[in-house]
């Protein structure tokens, strides 16, 4: 069948692909189409470079931000946590764990004390991670508008920074300050941020040159995120 | 948004849903949903069906991240398709039971609301698509958009063009064709 040519010269498979994902397929063609791609790995392929082919015209699609209680639903079909197939039997977490168990032990530690300055209803954590380690531990001080940032498993890279970011839920991320990998850095919230630190937001960490990334936003790779929880 | 970093951020998030991380999944939501139940509901017309299959879409996520190969796809385009083939199930699924009038402004979209940035793509793919695109034919280019925007079969595009279903197929496949060489080139 591949090697049908259609009479303008594309195999049938291809254009098949086409079809299916550009979307004018419907009834008995679209699915056989759609069970083709589950089972024969090479037109899956096919559909997939059409998918990539078209998926930029997108950007033409206006943005626009669904109701809140679309999350809230999202999150109630998710199977209920339990202990077995999740984060506990995640090999991967406890791969990191191992590695990162004593610094990480050290960082939560230095957080307690950190967090032992103010008033525990005030405060806010986030592991920081990223491909298996937790890099950093964040603790927020909202009274006073200051985060800590302790470093646990973070290898410090030769000619780049760690940069912290702020990512609320708008997804633009503000800049922070920069990290240390050897120390402990409390860093003081600029009022605007203030406002947007709170349960749910998120921090990450990306790599930037000396003195951080000049063009507000992050400019090299974003190695680490977490999610900041009250305590 | 930087378009990289929020590339890897995504990735970064997707690589986290299959040990169970409902924060990964949250934090994938926040980054893109605004772009995809804008995919559903251009598709859809109606915020209650695009809501529904909105939800579907990110519970898809939660059970075939594991799935995503960030050597072979954007993240972007891997949820893009996501969200149009299930908005494209829904309103075939539905339309027995719908009128067939165009959604309001549905055939003619102004470039000028264009938002490339937001979108997460490289603002150089979508030049070079709008590029090979505009060396389609005009009605080939018109067959294109409402099926890629408007979730439009061969029969409907037969019908709101006006011409016998054979000569919608040829017209679709032959400018599948162009695009595709155009795009190779």
């Amino acid at each position: 069948m591949s090697d049908t040519l259609d009479h303008n010269g594309l195999p049938e498979d291809e254009l098949l692909a086409a079809e299916l994902a550009l979307g004018v397929l419907e009834g008995n063609e679209r699915t056989t189409a759609v069970q083709r791609a589950a089972q024969d790995q090479r037109f899956a392929r096919l559909v997939d470079e059409w998918e990539q082919r078209l998926a930029p015209w997108a950007a033409e699609i206006r943005d626009v931000s669904p109701p809140a209680q679309v999350w809230d639903r999202i999150a109630g079909a998710l199977p209920a946590q339990t202990a077995r197939g999740g984060l506990w039997h995640s090999l991967n977490f406890w791969r990191g764990t191992s590695f990162a168990a004593g610094a990480f032990a050290a960082a939560c530690l230095a957080g307690l004390i950190y967090l032992g300055t103010f008033a525990p209803q005030q405060a806010l954590i986030a592991t920081i991670e990223g491909s298996g380690n937790r890099h950093f531990v964040a603790t927020v001080d909202t009274a006073r508008g200051t985060v800590a940032v302790v470093p646990a498993a973070f290898s410090p890279d030769a000619t780049r920074v760690p940069e912290l970011w702020l990512i609320p839920p708008d997804g633009r991320p503000r800049a922070i300050g920069l990290l240390r990998a050897d120390q402990t850095v409390v860093l003081a919230l600029a009022p605007e941020l203030s406002a947007l630190v709170k349960n749910n937001a998120v921090l990450a960490v990306s790599l930037e040159p000396p003195g951080g990334s000049t063009t507000g936003l992050p400019t090299g790779p974003v190695i680490a995120t977490g999610k900041l929880t009250s305590l | 948004m930087d378009l990289e970093s929020n590339r890897s951020l995504i990735v970064a998030a997707l690589g986290r849903i299959p040990a169970g991380d409902r924060a990964a999944l949250q934090t994938v939501y926040r980054l893109t949903s605004a772009k995809l139940f804008g995919v559903c509901l251009r598709i859809l017309g109606e915020r209650a069906e695009a809501e529904d299959v909105l939800q579907e879409v990110y519970v898809t996520v939660w059970r075939k991240a594991a799935d995503f190969d960030a050597r072979r796809a954007s993240p972007m385009t891997w949820l893009i398709a996501l969200a149009r083939n299930r908005s494209i199930d829904r309103l075939r699924a539905t339309r027995m039971n719908r009128n067939m009038t165009p959604i309001e402004g549905a055939t003619d979209i102004a470039d000028s609301t264009a938002t490339a940035d937001d979108a997460l793509e490289s603002v150089q793919e979508h030049v070079r698509l709008h590029g090979c695109l505009d060396g389609l034919a005009p009605h080939e280019r018109a067959a294109l958009r409402g099926a890629f925007f408007d979730g439009k079969t061969y029969d409907d595009l037969a019908g709101r063009m006006n011409v016998p279903l054979g000569t919608m197929k040829s017209w679709i496949r032959r400018a599948m064709i162009k695009l595709k060489a155009c795009l190779e080139q």
